[in-house]
């Protein structure tokens, strides 16, 4: 199989990979670039565990090839924080005790994520919309919608 | 496992070549929300696939373009930009609301109306509003390109019309006038992420409280989705306020086994169907009073 050479630029830091063609973008993320934040868990796009933000939107990390995003932008829960400070949404999840095993919270971190970056203000039942891709067998989502909710109060009080 | 080779094609000229030159060995990939999954799960449908072509990045296929009497989407737009768009909302709400209970927002993000259109799903949300819209799908190969209604193009559960060398590149949806009162009905095992059991489109002018125009699809219900026209004639110019629900809704699973014959899910079918049909009725009517 011919390998395709690919540029991205993950969590603003530039990247040329070279890439299976059935490489996706959870391999790439997770074996190339050691970003093991992203998670496999179902892998048919259900679950919603290796959700990422690709040019600004939630997506399936597992829905995506490499080869087809050439030129992207890609953030992982590894670039919410900055300069060893957390994201105001990381820090609301601890507060509310909105991790248990821990498994989904990077995909449900990112999705609020593209939620907050499109909708500062957003009310519940967006929040669940957002959301409704990312399973937690845990919490029973309250907590983390939630955190979800302060952190988006958090962001109109600044 | 399924191994193949990897093609971009940034042109839909460039995209046409190379289907001529692959021909039966090519998939073409957008979104990816159901060939991903179909090469994860090493589908036997993928049997003879060498080449898989991406035609994210190709010009002109991301088109919401209002024409004078119709919209034309471009095969590329992705469920969310269906769900934002502001004269979709305008002038085609019946499509948001049916693009709204797509997957997930992840999925929503990826996913495309020419894969929808083109996986041809009897469950495809929004494969049932744009038949009871009388939508036509435009395809090009190089031999330039055809146009047909969706209907035809549809042709079996997962089956259609679209040659080898062809490329869906629009699907083009007459506007209907703003004041015809449209529902969407959905029966699915959860709330979210989750393909239809059923779903039901309801399009109906009101002209002195009686249906006027009224246009019926199932989706999930029979092989392909399809406009129940002996209910419609059945609701046609009948008064909203004297529709006796226990005849249509008998009639409407009787419809239904008319096209499909008995099957396994008739049992739970056959009164859903109905009820279904009952529920976006009311709704209407509701919206009307």
């Amino acid at each position: 199989m011919q390998e395709v050479n690919v540029t991205l630029t993950v969590n603003q830091k530039k990247y040329e990979v070279t890439v299976e063609p059935d490489e996706r973008l959870l391999d790439t993320l997770r074996d190339r670039l050691n970003l093991t934040g992203v998670k496999e868990g179902c892998s048919i796009g259900e679950c919603g565990a290796c959700t990422v933000i690709l040019d600004g939107k939630a997506v399936n990390s597992c829905m995506v090839y490499t080869f087809q995003i050439d030129g992207s932008e890609v953030l992982t829960v590894e670039g919410l924080e900055t300069n060893g400070t957390l994201d105001p949404l990381q820090e609301a999840f601890i507060d509310h005790q909105a991790v248990q095993c821990g498994f989904c919270t990077p995909g449900m971190l990112m999705s609020a994520k593209a939620l907050l970056n499109e909708n500062p203000n957003p009310d519940r039942d967006e929040i669940k919309t957002a959301i409704e891709g990312n399973l937690c067998r845990c919490t029973g989502y309250q907590q983390i919608i939630e955190a979800i909710e302060s952190a988006a109060n958090q962001d109109r009080s600044e | 496992m399924i191994e193949f080779e990897a093609l971009k094609a940034q042109t839909l000229d460039e995209a046409v070549n190379i289907l001529d030159d692959k021909e039966n060995e090519a998939k073409i990939v957008a979104g990816g929300t159901d060939l991903l999954v179909s090469i994860h799960n090493e589908s036997e449908e993928l049997k003879g696939l060498n080449y898989i072509l991406d035609i994210s990045s190709v010009k002109g296929l991301e088109i919401i373009e209002d024409n004078e009497d119709y919209l034309k989407l471009g095969a590329l737009c992705t469920h969310s930009e269906i769900i934002d768009s502001v004269l979709i909302n305008e002038k085609l709400p019946i499509l948001r609301k049916a693009a709204q209970t797509i997957g997930s927002t992840q999925i929503r993000n990826r996913g495309t109306v020419g894969g929808n259109i083109n996986n041809s799903s009897p469950a495809a949300d929004l494969i049932t509003p744009l038949i009871a819209l009388g939508a036509a799908v435009v395809l090009h190969s190089s031999n330039g390109k055809r146009e047909l209604p969706l209907s035809e193009f549809i042709t079996g559960p997962y089956q259609n019309s679209r040659k080898e060398n062809e490329i869906l590149t629009a699907v083009k949806v007459p506007y209907l006038p703003t004041d015809y009162y449209n529902n969407y009905q959905k029966v699915q095992r959860r709330q979210a992420v989750a393909i239809a059991r059923i779903n039901l489109t309801v399009l109906t002018n009101i002209e002195k409280n009686k249906f006027k125009d009224i246009r019926i699809a199932f989706g999930s219900a029979t092989p392909t989705a399809i406009r129940f026209s002996e209910i419609e004639s059945e609701l046609e110019n009948t008064n909203i306020n004297q529709i006796d629900y226990d005849k249509i809704q008998e009639k409407t699973g009787q419809e239904m086994i008319d096209i499909t014959g008995e099957r396994w899910s008739t049992p739970y079918k056959k009164p859903v169907v109905g009820n279904l049909l009952k529920r976006a009725l009311q709704e209407i009517i509701k919206e009307v009073q």
